[in-house]
């Protein structure tokens, strides 16, 4: 599964964020989510919880924003997608409801760590 | 704390950290905005947008700098994908120079039946991956030598879901799917038919036998990627196959702009080079 590249690459970043700052510990991650994707929020976590083991962020609680698809068409219509009917995982449809042609999505791909919080600062810094 | 940074293009993910942690030290920002909606020309520093600049600089080396046409054939194990390229290599022009990335989580089958056409064959396993990544095809597209050729296929490994996630820098994207996965296949995989260029639902001569509706198909195709062609093919029969390859020629010009930069291809952004081989 490749929910696992994600976890890694997602907690690369969020400990060169800490480490930069000299924040030994790292108490909550925060990822966007979005739905227009195969990755899933269980098993992004239980990755997580695998890999940050022993690191900074061993203690940190994960936090997920779902991100809901949505679209923009080069008629000038935007918005959120609808699913597309009778389809069992969602999908969003990217049919533009205004003229038919084909949206892009705006929305609902990403897989992006949105924030971190780390103890205050204790030290002056710069 | 939550917030939604704003990156030029050319952003990388460590140049993605030190807006996320300003944000937590300085502000609490709302979750507002829509949070997720960057305009034009921005890429989300994020592990997919990542992926897709790889895959990117995997184009730029192939299509810019080697003048290479690369199309990539994924799908569903056993759909045909094999049979398809070897298909396409047997009725290349005359002088095409042409290459084979042969994808597959153990084993070499598919790069033997390669070679038997007499093209360079680079042989990659994924082990444990369930798909092929940018810098495995980088380290491929070390192996060949890409001055000397004008074509090249990528046979990703045999998974309708993990690949729609990971684009590997090919101008084109083929999904293939054949009536042995039942009709109802297109619709149980949409994502991996929205990220491509391309359907394939091959295996139509024995269609009846195994009771598929081909005509369902390719309206749940219809329905799933608007504007993506659809053909249908039988590597053993040989029917649709020069249509295929005329669609390959075309290059990725179906869908359109504005679908192009932040699509799921990471090759998106430079479609415009590709029309002019
Ligand atoms: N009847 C029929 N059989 C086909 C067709 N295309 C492929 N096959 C057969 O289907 C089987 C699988 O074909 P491959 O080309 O190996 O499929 P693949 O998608 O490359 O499979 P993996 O690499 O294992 O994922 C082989 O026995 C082929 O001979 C077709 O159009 N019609
Ligand atoms: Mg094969
Ligand atoms: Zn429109």
């Amino acid at each position: 599964m490749h929910e696992l590249t994600a976890a890694n690459r997602l907690l690369e970043a969020a400990l060169e964020a800490a480490s930069e700052r000299n924040a030994g510990r790292i108490d909550r991650l925060t990822v966007e989510l979005g739905t227009a994707t195969h990755l899933t929020a269980d098993q992004l976590r239980f990755c997580l919880d695998a890999i940050t083991e022993g690191t900074a962020a061993a203690e940190a609680t994960v936090e997920f924003d779902r991100v809901e698809p949505a679209g923009a068409c080069e008629c000038g219509w935007s918005g959120p997608t609808e699913p597309i009917d009778g389809v069992v995982p969602d999908a969003p449809s990217l049919r533009c409801p205004d003229c038919g042609r084909r949206l892009s999505l705006r929305a609902g791909r990403e897989c992006r760590l949105s924030a971190i919080e780390i103890p205050e600062r204790t030290e002056t810094e710069q | 704390m939550r917030h939604a940074p704003k990156r030029g293009v050319d952003a990388t993910l460590r140049n993605a950290v030190e807006p996320i942690l300003s944000a937590v030290r300085a502000h609490r920002f709302g979750h507002g905005e829509g949070g997720s909606a960057p305009s034009d020309g921005e890429a989300e520093a994020d592990v997919l947008a990542a992926v897709e600049r790889e895959a990117a600089a995997v184009h730029k080396r192939l299509a810019r700098d080697g003048g290479v046409f690369a199309a990539e054939f994924l799908g569903a194990t056993g759909s045909g994908k094999t049979a398809l390229v070897e298909a396409l290599l047997d009725r290349r022009p005359d002088g095409e120079r042409a290459a084979v990335i042969a994808g597959d989580v153990a084993g070499d089958d598919d790069a033997t039946r390669y070679r038997s056409h007499g093209v360079p064959v680079v042989d990659v396993t994924t082990g444990t991956d369930c798909h092929l990544d940018p810098a495995r095809v980088g380290r491929a597209i070390d192996e060949l030598d890409l001055g000397g050729l004008d074509r090249l296929f990528v046979e990703n490994v045999g998974n309708m879901v993990c690949p729609a996630d990971f684009p590997l820098g090919a101008s084109l994207r083929v999904v293939v799917v054949s009536v042995t996965e039942g009709d109802d296949v297109v619709r149980k995989h949409p994502l991996v038919f929205q990220a491509c260029d391309l359907v394939v639902i091959n295996k139509t001569d024995i269609a009846g036998a195994v009771g598929a509706d081909v005509a369902r198909m390719r309206e749940d195709a219809r329905a799933i990627a608007p504007e993506t062609p659809v053909v249908a093919t039988s590597a053993e029969t040989g029917a649709g196959i020069d249509r295929l390859r005329r669609l390959l020629d075309r290059g990725p010009e179906s869908h359109g702009d504005g679908y192009d930069h932040d699509h799921d291809h990471g090759s998106g952004a430079n479609r415009a080079d590709e029309r002019r081989r």
